[in-house]
């Protein structure tokens, strides 16, 4: 795990190469939303569609969504999945994905740890990648979906893919990572577990979230804008009660070994507002 | 007499992998890679929810397993006595 900079994976669609770079100075955008608006932003000109995770997903309760940043019909929207595919990114130990460009043919990619394998396109995402350690996006009936469960609010990411030729893809992470103070790590993860009664959703038994117990009835349909700060670590929005507060998330951070500041934490808004300004 | 842990409900898991993860922490790592529990999933085609089926390896036993079984929030787990500790003393 690198706490000095942020590492992308890019997947060029039309010269079927991949390639890993870090960014030290991206390190300030945290992840998520405020990372993938950025890095759309340098790469606009390849049509990039960007998936991001924060620093806490894997590490921590409900911090369980994966944020994509695309442009649909000269908009650049930000939707957020659920599902397994953060914690998959995070155990590959990147901080965002981010597909350029658009491929010549239909293909399917299969996404281990820092390196990916273009398929043919009637290669299922499903059969890619190691059973248990993996996440995959493909169609189903039409709808783009991943897990097998887990949809967005609206089709326009399907209809981006489609237009890139990208029928699907698997992510299989299998990094594993040491916190050096465990002990305060452990009681910090499980004081955090004991904050369900301030989440805005009931418990269920509907497939959940990884890293995320309650069970609910709404982690299939995916989130569309919303708090900046969340969605840069990238959480789920019904836990903003949680991880809006920058007390808790800076003592999320500290422990992880991030050296981010509470003034980091607090500029991140007007930081990423810059960019959308850039935008518009 | 040796305490196990047990999966007894397996169609009441909801796939969060606390376990997995709880299961990782008590080893000092965080991660997937060599976890002593492993989650996978399933849908078949006439269904509209994801199937769970929960991997065990028997070296869980050594671990806190009370708190793998506390972690879980739809109790999936339980922790059995085994009796046949006994009848091989």
């Amino acid at each position: 795990m690198n706490s000095s900079s942020k590492k992308v994976l890019f997947i060029d669609l039309e010269r079927n190469t991949s390639e890993v770079k870090t960014f030290p100075d991206l390190y300030k955008y945290i992840g998520g939303i405020g990372l993938g608006l950025r890095l759309y932003e340098i790469y606009e000109d390849k049509d990039p569609i960007i998936f991001s995770v924060g620093p806490l997903n894997g590490f921590f309760p409900y911090a369980s969504k994966t944020s994509v940043v695309f442009n649909s019909e000269g908009v650049v929207e930000d939707m957020y999945f659920g599902g397994y595919l953060s914690t998959r990114i995070r155990f590959c130990d990147l901080d965002s994905i981010v597909f350029l460009s658009k491929s010549a043919k239909d293909a399917v990619l299969d996404i281990q740890n820092e390196s990916a394998v273009f398929k043919e396109a009637d290669v299922a995402p499903k059969s890619l990648g190691l059973p248990g350690k993996r996440s995959f996006v493909s169609f189903l009936d039409k709808k783009l979906v991943l897990d097998d469960y887990f949809t967005l609010p609206e089709n326009i990411l399907e209809k981006k893919l489609q237009k890139k030729r990208l029928l699907g893809f698997s992510v299989t992470g299998t990094g594993t990572f040491t916190v050096k103070d465990e002990t305060k790590y452990e009681e910090l993860y499980k004081q955090l577990l004991t904050k369900t009664p301030l989440l805005t959703v009931e418990k269920g038994f509907f497939p959940s979230c990884s890293g995320c117990p309650m069970g609910c009835s709404k982690s299939n349909v995916g989130e569309m804008g919303g708090n900046v700060l969340v969605h840069s670590l990238v959480a789920c929005s019904f836990a903003e009660n949680i991880y809006s507060d920058v007390g808790t998330v800076f003592s999320c951070l500290n422990i992880l070994g991030y050296d981010y500041t509470h003034e980091d934490i607090e500029n991140l808004p007007a930081l990423v507002q810059n960019v959308l300004k850039n935008f518009s | 007499m040796t305490k196990k842990l047990k999966v007894s409900f397996p169609q009441k898991c909801i796939g969060c992998e606390l376990c997995v993860l709880e299961t990782q922490r008590q080893l000092n790592k965080v991660g997937l890679e060599g976890a002593l529990i492993r989650v996978f999933r399933n849908k078949k085609a006439d269904k509209e929810f994801l199937e769970y089926s929960i991997d065990v390896e028997p070296r869980i036993n050594d671990l806190d397993i009370e708190s793998i079984r506390n972690i879980c929030p739809t109790e999936v787990f339980e922790i059995l006595e085994d009796s046949n500790d006994e009848l091989i003393q």
